[in-house]
């Protein structure tokens, strides 16, 4: 036998192989046993999005809280995390480990669009359960293995806008927006309510997220003499755009993403500028210092079984991304399978932890349309200005 | 348009691209090294003032002098621990180390004070504003840039024609071989010039985080402007640079405002045109090829 022969019959074995390996250690592998459920997390522990990092902390809490209690009919939750630094090559690493490794059971949270949609396929392929995703791009739709409890940016755009319309007067309504999905999806729903009321967008200006000079951006702002601003981007660029618009004078009321409702951090670096400008935002959790007893039993909880991490709005989405697992396996009880989990998912209906009210179905796992608005008091308090509003409006 | 309020802040910023770009020419004219760790140098020394009034408590001045001690330090380490033991570099070669300090003081950074968005003041808030004319306010920050950026480059200026060290560096950056047949201490003229760069950039990085925000990474988009007003300016001549700085500031604002999403590619724009029409800058007196 020839060598080239030789190959062509090796290689046949090693394709085999190759299909046998990547059906994977996830399908064999249940994800629990009768001592543990694995559980995971992707999150930017270290790099420029660290401060997000807290969600992923905030659902140790949670599962350090169920483990303290006896865990779940008597299993308890073993939970990683992996730390990506916000960047999508190393999610994906990190996914790759702890299904193949591990064999999670399921995955919570996940900063990031980028990084998310680098795995979904993946978590998809490998039929993992995964609830609440950390974004709200239209792009997480329609995945029958996601849950989705972080509103769709359609609908946070529309709600801002709204409450800036119709409850506080404006008409002459601007956009600054970060330059991506996530920018282009709450534009849609900015526009979808200035027309309904009739109204014109007077400008909508993109900024890049490595942009630190966003002077000319302000300039064009303030020339359309807008009386509100709706702004889609991150903190860093929230925070230097404001910073910008009052160097030169301009004031008109800021009203952002929820993802910057952290309005200690927001105070912070912006010499207290959010707390003195009244900027909103909208938010998908009630404030975190509501006086409610599950609030308090998760405060709690941070203070004695997590004293160094600060009791942000981060760490409660941590917490609230958790809540739905616990829920369905709490209600599946000792007969564990993925199957039964699936069910669970998809019978909650109308529950509140303490994040948004949820309502999933077997046809539909997308997340609640409704925010509320909060505004940064003169103290950096939380000032709820909109209860719970859902967005009735169809994106186009 | 409004044309008064772009052209004060783009002027402003462009100070400081220029004033950084300072930093970036003044180790050029003395090795011909491009420090693509000046940005990050900065970052690193606006930290430690950072740390000095956060967490001691000491008012700015103080912490501004510590600053600025610790960066002419920081530049010495630099060029004695990473560059001067290179074996028979290349320009190139030692164009690599400066990535390489870049990388390792960015991530320094990042563990020692984590990657959060900081907050960083400096008594010439860009809160306090004044109205000139109609539609024409300027910031006490804006006003604080221009006067400090005019007294840097006046004193390098004087520095470099008029004292003994400035002549050596320049003799320095000319021949080196020669330089040391006469005399000079070409390695310590090397040494200052890295020192004395950190201490422009670090005064330039306080300006530009004092109207943005302190993370590890807020001198990275400045570099490149700084980078792009230091090209278009002619990396030899340094009221060129500030002048290269104003433009690139003035460009990119009056660009960015009449098209926002091409305006982060601007700097890239100035470098290459530049580089292909007039490869040594608008005001070197003329590009010369050394053999």
């Amino acid at each position: 036998m020839d060598v080239k022969k030789l190959l062509t019959v090796l290689l046949i074995p090693l394709i085999a192989l190759f299909f046998l390996v990547d059906q994977g250690y996830a399908k064999r592998n249940p994800g629990f046993d009768d001592k543990e459920i694995r559980v995971g997390q992707w999150g930017p522990q270290t790099g420029p999005a660290a401060p997000w990092g807290a969600v992923a902390r905030g659902s140790k809490l949670l599962f350090d809280l169920v483990n303290e209690e006896g865990g779940i009919h008597g299993r308890q939750v073993r939970y990683f995390i992996r730390d990506d630094q916000y960047n999508p090559s190393q999610t994906m690493a990190g996914v790759r480990e702890l299904v193949d490794r591990y064999g999670v059971f399921a995955f919570v949270g996940g900063v990031g669009t980028a990084c998310g949609l680098a795995v979904q396929n993946y978590l998809r392929q490998n039929e993992i359960i995964w609830i609440g995703v950390c974004s709200g791009a239209r792009a997480f739709e329609n995945n029958p293995w996601l849950w989705q409890m972080w509103p769709a940016y359609f609908d946070e755009g529309a709600i801002l806008t709204k409450h800036a319309v119709e409850n506080m007067g404006f008409t002459k309504i601007a956009y600054l927006y970060q330059n991506d999905d996530w920018g282009a999806d709450a534009m849609e729903g900015v526009k979808a309510v200035l027309k309904a009321n009739n109204l014109e967008l007077l400008a909508a200006v993109p900024v890049e997220p490595i942009e630190r000079d966003l002077s000319s951006q302000i300039a064009r702002i303030q020339a359309t003499g807008a009386e509100a601003v709706v702004g889609i981007m991150a903190p860093t660029q929230a925070a230097i755009a404001l910073r910008t618009a009052v160097s030169v004078g301009f004031r008109p009321q800021w009203l952002h993403s929820y993802n910057l409702c952290d309005f200690a951090l927001m105070s912070h670096i912006t010499d207290g500028l959010w707390a003195s400008e009244g900027v909103m935002t909208a938010a998908f959790t009630p404030p975190i210092d509501s006086d409610t007893p599950l609030m308090n039993k998760y405060r709690e909880a941070a203070a004695r079984l997590a004293p160094e991490e600060r009791w942000g709005i981060f760490y409660l989405a941590g917490v609230c991304v958790g809540e739905p697992l616990v829920w369905a396996l709490e209600d599946v009880g000792r007969d564990l399978s993925k199957q039964a989990v699936v069910d669970a998912l998809n019978s909650i209906t109308e529950r509140q932890g303490v994040g948004p009210i949820i309502t999933w179905t077997k046809e539909s796992h997308h997340p609640p349309r409704q925010l509320q608005v909060w505004q940064c008091g003169p103290n950096g308090e939380t000032i709820v200005v909109q209860d719970w509003i859902e967005n009735d409006l169809e994106r186009p | 348009m409004p044309f008064e309020q772009l052209l004060i802040e783009g002027l402003a910023m462009g100070a400081c691209y220029g004033l950084f770009g300072l930093a970036v020419i003044i180790i050029y004219k003395t090795s011909e090294v491009v420090n693509f760790a000046a940005g990050t140098m900065a970052m690193f020394s606006v930290y430690i003032a950072f740390h000095f009034i956060t967490f001691y408590g000491f008012p700015f001045w103080v912490a501004f002098i510590a600053s600025l001690i610790f960066a002419g330090l920081l530049g010495v380490f630099v060029e004695f621990f990473f560059l001067r033991p290179a074996k028979n570099p290349t320009l190139l070669g030692l164009i690599v180390i400066t990535i390489g300090v870049q990388l390792l003081l960015a991530g320094l950074a990042g563990w020692k004070w984590g990657a959060d968005q900081q907050a960083f003041s400096i008594p010439f808030s860009y809160q306090v504003t004044y109205k000139l004319l109609p539609g024409f306010v300027v910031s006490q920050w804006a006003v604080a840039v221009f006067i400090i950026a005019f007294i840097v480059v006046t004193i390098l200026a004087l520095f470099f024609k008029f004292t003994k060290i400035g002549t050596a560096m320049r003799a320095t950056q000319q021949n080196k071989y020669a330089a040391k047949i006469m005399g000079i201490k070409t390695d310590r003229i090397t040494a200052f010039s890295w020192a004395f760069s950190s201490v422009i950039g670090v005064t330039a990085a306080m300006l530009i985080t004092a109207r943005t925000i302190l993370d590890p990474e807020f001198m990275m988009e400045p570099f490149l402007r700084a980078f792009a007003a230091a090209v278009l300016g002619g990396l030899m001549s340094i009221p060129g640079v500030l002048i290269g700085g104003g433009i690139v500031g003035l460009i990119e604002n009056f660009f960015g405002y009449l098209s926002p999403a091409w305006k982060p590619i601007t700097a890239f724009v100035i470098i290459v045109l530049v580089l292909c029409i007039r490869p040594s800058g608008l005001f070197a007196k003329h590009y010369v090829k050394k053999v």
